[in-house]
């Protein structure tokens, strides 16, 4: 009987130790949720709203991580693409869901292109993938504003005054993007109560989780679980381990823009030089939460990441306003939770492939003790 | 690279420019404005009663102008006023934005005395009037700043 | 030709362009009405500014650690110390000389946490010293507001409680060491202090990476088990290294402030590693090997870029495009490293 207990209490422990994250979050939630005062309908329809404009992004960040890329912060390319695309959109003034499926197809050629870029470069420094692709992100963001900033009403030509600096070139800080504002989310919504759900986005996320589920299964999926798995076994198996890896970054890419689409559409306002720098970091912070690790991230994970990180941060500024008297440290405390959980979930891996590794030595040497006997 | 798989590629991505075209066709927005001024021979109707495609119908007096706004190409009109026969009369006219135009002005008159008469006669593009603008002197400051609010 | 092709190589392309670019931008300076002078007495006081932060760089690349994206950590140390001394109301070189007492410790002990945390971790370095800075600047975000400073010029004037974004060094160490023993020339100002105390700074980590303990240190950074095999402790050395880069960051960001003249807390030191660390690999450094030289020429190049920039643009086609360049080269600067084969590989 004891035996039993001291087992289950064990695998319990186990259980804290592989979801820390996970669990620390979900206390933290379970605090502040009664101290922020917030009703629980306001909450619920919070969150039914930033599913739909989230998950899609963060499902985009399933694929590279499954091929052994890491978590990849290169996505905010993919986001920079959406943006031009929706610029483009707004200028030539076309609507609704027309709109909002020309910003995607315009989009995608862009994504794919930045993608290959930056797959290309990630390959060229296997083993630091995750470093490279944050630098990544940043110097694209220089490209980006040197394009938007100072090519579109210049040399590209921009028909409408309202996207233009006053100073002639260059675009606003931000598009009012009221054209295609909540069209796909209207699209298909039913109201319970107060609370309205779009089914519309729910139904094309839905079938992204399909086409990642029956990715995994093709061909090219499997060859890249392998890369993921052993890039040298892969190779000797005869994958071409350069290729597919790039093919995960545009694929990742090309999905992070059409997220981004998603996820303006709800916003409702574009910031042209900001939008999609915070994009990547709350996407990559909301899988980790979910449980996903560097390595192992499933659908499960982006639905979790998604309600835990989003409740927090909904409740966190009147959960510190409460309880101190300053909102501005519940905003604060929200932004240090964000970061901490990435570099706990970052360290923890380590830790954990650290352990693994040691546990195969360890039994790779008890073996050959065995054999030696 | 096998000559099908070639060709599906390049249907589809024929395919996918095609619908990029009808996207821009049937999403673009337009501002159709409706004008009850006198032009040349045509007076200036009382009253006048217009409604494009299934808008709510407007009412306009002498002078007036007023705007619609309308997404993709074909249209129809229809407006009820009284002639100089005191007879109300509705006429009803389809028509198409010329590819390009953002924005465009229907002169009721116009329309109201010859109804079927080709479009151009009574439907123009907007040129809206040159004014001399001072320079805008207010700069807004791009702000690259991080702000992290998701 | 072959020569050629073999110094590119070595010194690397984009180094080469960077220099290039530099130097056509001073001789271009002139002939659209920038005064050199002007331009390379900035160029130096950016230099002197800066220079200590890129410095701090120098002994975790050594130790096989990485670049040190958790800057930020040790720039919180300084920050400590700086608004402790103010707080306690020392003024000039007195207040200076009492901020870098108070960082020390806190560098210390930040230091020595963060050591260990990067010796569990060996592999993802980088990765996860950039979310420690983030982590910690975030966490003191929080800090500055609660913590019980009184001192009416650094707390908000309505609830007096919490401290200000930024908070002035005027009165208590601005300048210090810029004025200490400066030589004019003409317009030309030279801040003669600060770039003595960097170059006191530069001489000491020379000198220390030829000590007993130094070898040992680049030992551990170039070969880590011939290292071990030696009977090199390589734990307590790269935590040794991590303590030092923390420190130099405290001293590093008061030298900053008593230049530029503020105290920026909250979100400021967020993204402060980045220019370092693109400064001293400009200058030569790689992933795993940086030299003192490194930390000037790297330093003075791409302070010079930052300088020259947009003062010579927008007086030649009246566009201010400096923010684009900045991001391009820094950031181009790391990818270009990021992407060497390293000598010792993982």
């Amino acid at each position: 009987m004891k035996q039993q207990q001291k087992s289950s209490f064990k695998k319990f422990l186990r259980f804290l130790s592989d979801n820390t994250v996970t669990v620390l979050f979900v206390i933290i939630c379970a605090v502040s949720i009664p101290l922020s005062g917030y009703s629980l309908t306001y909450l619920v329809s919070e969150i039914i709203v930033r599913m739909a404009r989230d998950s899609f992004l963060i499902v985009s960040l399933l694929i590279p991580i499954m091929a052994g890329m890491g978590l990849n912060f290169g996505m905010t390319l993919g986001a920079m693409a959406a943006e031009i695309g929706l610029i483009c959109i707004c200028d030539w003034g076309v609507v609704g869901i027309p709109g909002i499926v020309l910003a995607a197809i315009i989009s995608t050629p862009i994504s794919i292109l930045l993608g290959w870029w930056c797959g290309k470069i990630l390959n060229l420094a296997k083993g630091r993938e995750m470093v490279t692709s944050y630098i990544i992100g940043f110097f694209m963001n220089g490209i980006y504003q040197l394009v938007v900033l100072y090519c579109f009403g210049g040399i590209i030509p921009v028909r409408s005054s309202k996207l233009v600096l006053p100073r002639g070139y260059g675009i606003r800080n931000t598009v009012n993007l009221s054209g295609i504002r909540l069209k796909l989310d209207n699209l298909l919504a039913i109201r319970i109560g107060t609370i309205s759900i779009p089914i519309g986005t729910f139904l094309i996320i839905a079938a992204l989780c399909l086409f990642v589920l029956w990715f995994k299964k093709t061909k090219l999926g499997q060859d890249m679980r392998a890369v993921g798995q052993d890039m040298e076994v892969s190779r000797a198996a005869g994958i071409k381990v350069e290729h597919t890896r790039i093919i995960s970054i545009i694929i990742s890419t090309v999905l992070a823009g059409y997220g981004m689409i998603i996820y303006l559409q709800s916003m409702g306002t574009l910031n042209t030089y900001n939008s999609h720098t915070q994009v990547g970091m709350f996407s990559i912070a909301a899988l980790l939460v979910g449980g996903a690790s560097v390595s192992k991230a499933n659908i499960r994970n982006v639905f979790l990441g998604v309600i835990l990180f989003h409740l927090m941060f909904i409740v966190s500024p009147m959960a510190g306003k409460n309880l101190i008297g300053e909102a501005q440290l519940g905003e604060y405390f929200r932004v240090f939770v964000s970061y901490g959980v990435i570099t706990l979930s970052l360290v923890l891996y380590e830790l954990r492939k650290k352990r693994e590794l040691g546990d195969e030595g360890a039994a790779l040497a008890a073996g050959q003790k065995e054999e030696g006997k | 690279m096998s000559k099908k798989r070639l060709l599906i590629r390049l249907g589809t991505l024929v395919g996918v420019l095609l619908l990029a075209v009808l996207m821009y066709f049937v999403g673009r927005e337009h501002t159709i404005l409706v004008d009850d001024k006198s032009v040349g021979d045509y007076k200036a109707l009382a009253t006048v009663d217009v409604g494009v495609d299934k808008q709510k119908s407007m009412e306009l007096a002498a002078r007036d102008r007023d705007k619609f706004v309308v997404t993709s190409q074909s249209h129809s009109i229809t407006i009820k006023f009284t002639d100089s026969n005191w007879n109300e009369q509705t006429i009803t006219r389809k028509f198409k934005v010329p590819v390009g135009l953002d924005t465009v002005i229907i002169s009721l008159p116009t329309l109201a005395a010859n109804p079927d008469a080709p479009q151009a006669d009574w439907l123009a593009e907007y040129i809206p009037p040159t004014v001399v603008v001072r320079q805008d002197t207010t700069s807004e400051t791009v702000n690259t700043e991080d702000s992290f609010s998701f | 030709m072959n020569k050629i092709k073999e110094f590119v190589n070595q010194f690397g392309l984009p180094r080469i362009i960077i220099g290039l670019f530099l130097l056509l931008l001073f001789i271009i300076a002139p002939f659209v009405g920038v005064k050199v002078s002007t331009s390379i007495n900035d160029t130096l006081v950016r230099f002197g500014m800066n220079s200590v932060l890129v410095l701090a760089m120098v002994p975790m690349i050594h130790s096989g650690c990485g670049l040190n994206f958790g800057l930020p950590f040790g720039i919180i140390a300084g920050l400590l110390g700086a608004t402790l001394a103010l707080e306690c109301e020392f003024h000039g070189v007195v207040c200076f000389l009492m901020a870098i007492l108070f960082a020390t410790p806190f560098a210390v002990i930040f230091g020595w946490g963060y050591g260990k945390l990067l010796n569990k971790v060996k592999g993802g370095e980088m990765m996860i010293a950039t979310y420690v800075g983030f982590s910690s600047v975030a966490f003191m975000c929080m800090m500055w507001l609660i913590l019980p400073y009184k001192n009416p010029t650094m707390v908000w004037g309505y609830s007096g409680r919490g401290l200000r974004t930024t908070i002035t060094t005027e009165g208590y160490f601005l300048h210090v060491l810029d004025d200490f023993l400066k030589i004019k020339i003409g317009r030309l100002v030279i801040p003669t202090g600060m770039i003595l105390f960097f170059a006191v700074l530069a001489f000491c980590m020379w000198a220390f990476l030829h000590t007993k303990t130094g070898t040992a240190m680049t030992a551990v950074g170039s070969n880590p088990i011939f290292a071990r095999a030696s009977g090199i402790n390589v734990d307590r050395i790269r935590t040794l290294s991590v303590i030092m880069s923390t420190w130099l960051g405290a001293v590093g960001i008061l030298v900053y402030e008593q230049s530029f003249g503020f105290i920026q807390l909250y979100m400021g030191p967020f993204y402060m590693a980045l220019p370092a660390v693109s400064a001293i690999l400009i200058g030569g450094a790689s992933v795993n090997k940086a030299t003192v030289a490194n930390v000037i020429i790297g330093t003075f190049l791409f302070q010079g870029i930052l300088t020259m920039t947009p003062s010579v643009m927008n007086a030649a086609v009246h566009t201010d495009i400096s923010e684009v360049v900045r991001i391009v080269v820094s950031n181009g600067m790391i990818l270009y490293a990021l992407t060497r084969k390293t000598e010792a590989s993982r």
